[in-house]
């Protein structure tokens, strides 16, 4: 046996005995070139596919396999509910990079008020646009954790979570778990009444487990009692942590929707 | 009732969709039809395409027969169609009903009101149920932990029990009618959790705060219980049903 591979598809020898004029010649090499190397085969599977999904005929749907058109339409709202949180992460990830650009987390002083304060005022008051702005960032987050706690409770009424897709229902979780947190440190970051004393609850809570609660109230809040070390963590977390996080794992949520496929039945 | 009849037909053959006759050109068949480059990709892609084909016949790769069905474009078009009126919604929100800030931190002052956002009340309300904080007689009536320590892991075990539910219920059943217990289980739970948020702002309600107490045990149980009494009737009637499909098809000689 021979170490040399056997090959049955030898493009090359194939070229020859086609009568090619030297543009088919050249269109040729350069493609198969490029396919040696980035696998265009499979991309154009793929584009292919959808050109025909969409333009011949769609596959039928779970509806129309399971004939029942007049009963599940209104169903499906439920079913687009991870979508909606996807698209509300989006909206607050684009507000929250605009709100960014006019804010610092400092718990200093200015004129009586804290400078995190003062500038929330600011951008609901001076800036152009800027009410809206924090009002889209605020509602898109509080329509995100409302769109994930439903989600997830039509996952469990429609049975969803069962094998195959166990690993998918920890990482919503695990998802669910960092919205909160999400929302819970953008909570924190206008420094007002509310935040403040929100923020207190985290420590206590945090105090309150013997061994790590105390490295682990120096480690998320800065300390034992509030101030700019929480203020700039917390801010921190909400725009740099949580998002690099919470992006990968959505992507791999939504990956592993897509290899397994939506749950039947509806 | 004859086979033939529409109503019965559970395999999806329904009518609907008209199966191209012999005249229509296949789209190979259109492939195969041009000239020029556009032939010669063809020609190169189908070889291509088979040398994989033959490599992963040989490979022992096995292609898994998972149940679901796709994700495009069924539920992303439908999600895009609806999400762009939820994007609405939003903005519509966003412009009728500004956030209110309140008033600047201030150490100092304890305000009245001390809340998180509304979906941290059921984890707030699980912070106050210090009265149920077993006392040891070992330990002398002491508490073997402190409330707030009891709080916190009362908040680490509602995770814990929501991770671990797919390794406890397992089965076909998808349905709520199929699984009485588990969906009831369902609804006892999103009646706890709105319980403790109710818990949580109990010095806001016009009731006795024992009451409230009392009742946030009380009112899942008896919300828990109700759908399971539904349910198992409401399966009765699947059950009916199906049974009922089955010998129309089937009927009994």
């Amino acid at each position: 046996m021979s170490l040399e591979r056997k090959d049955e598809y030898d493009h090359r020898a194939w070229l020859k005995e086609r009568d090619l004029s030297a543009i088919e010649k050249t269109y040729l090499m350069t493609l198969i070139w490029l396919d040696r190397r980035f696998r265009l085969v499979d991309y154009l599977e793929i584009l292919e596919n959808m050109y025909y999904k969409i333009n011949l005929q769609m596959p039928k749907s779970h509806t129309e396999q399971y004939n029942l058109d007049n009963k599940f339409w209104y169903w499906y709202p439920l079913y687009a509910l991870g979508s909606f949180s996807v698209l509300a992460y989006l909206v607050a990830a684009v507000s929250g990079a605009l709100l960014g650009f006019y804010y610092a987390p400092s718990a200093a002083s200015s004129a009586g008020n804290p400078e995190a304060y003062t500038q929330i005022v600011a951008i609901m008051q001076d800036q152009n646009f800027g009410f809206m702005l924090r009002s889209i960032h605020r509602w898109s987050a509080q329509v995100m954790t409302a769109a994930v706690f439903l989600h997830m409770l039509r996952v469990y009424f429609t049975g969803a979570y069962k094998e195959p897709r166990e690993v998918n229902w920890i990482i919503g979780v695990i998802l669910l778990a960092l919205t909160v947190g999400f929302g819970y440190t953008g909570y924190l970051l206008p420094w007002n009444q509310l935040a403040f004393w929100a923020g207190q609850i985290g420590v206590e809570m945090a105090l309150a487990v013997p061994l790590v609660g105390e490295w682990t109230a120096q480690l998320i809040f800065g300390g034992f009692s509030l101030g700019q070390p929480t203020l700039q963590r917390m801010y921190i977390l909400h725009v740099f942590v949580l998002p690099f996080v919470v992006t990968a794992l959505i992507a791999l949520h939504i990956g592993i929707v897509w290899m397994q496929g939506i749950a039947e039945p509806h | 009732m004859s086979d033939n009849d529409p109503q019965t037909e559970t395999d999806g053959s329904g009518p609907g969709i008209v199966a191209p006759d012999d005249e229509v050109p296949t789209w190979r068949e259109r492939k195969e039809r041009t000239t020029g480059l556009s032939r010669l990709t063809y020609e190169y892609f189908e070889r291509a395409r088979r040398e994989d084909q033959d490599l992963r016949q040989e490979s022992s790769y096995v292609e898994r027969d998972v149940l679901g069905f796709p994700s495009w474009p069924h539920e992303t078009v439908r999600n895009l169609a609806i999400g762009s009126v939820f994007i609405g919604m939003l903005l519509f929100l966003s412009a009728t009903m500004p956030p209110h800030l309140g008033d600047p931190a201030n150490p100092a002052e304890t305000p009245e009101i001390i809340l998180p956002d509304w979906y941290l009340y059921w984890s707030f309300g699980l912070l106050q149920l210090g009265p149920i904080n077993p006392e040891l007689t070992i330990l002398g009536g002491e508490k073997i932990m402190s409330d707030e320590l009891y709080g916190v892991l009362a908040n680490a075990v509602v995770f814990g029990a929501i991770a671990v539910i797919p390794f406890l219920n397992k089965g076909g059943a998808r349905r709520p009618v199929e699984q009485p217990f588990w969906s009831s289980v369902g609804v006892a739970g999103v009646t706890f959790a709105f319980t403790t948020s109710a818990l949580a702002v109990d010095n806001l309600l016009p009731i006795d705060p024992n009451i409230t107490f009392d009742l946030t045990f009380l009112l899942p149980l008896v919300a828990g219980a109700v759908s399971y009494a539904v349910l198992k009737t409401m399966r009765e009637g699947y059950m009916y049903n199906l049974n009922q499909r089955y010998y129309r098809l089937r009927p009994p000689r």
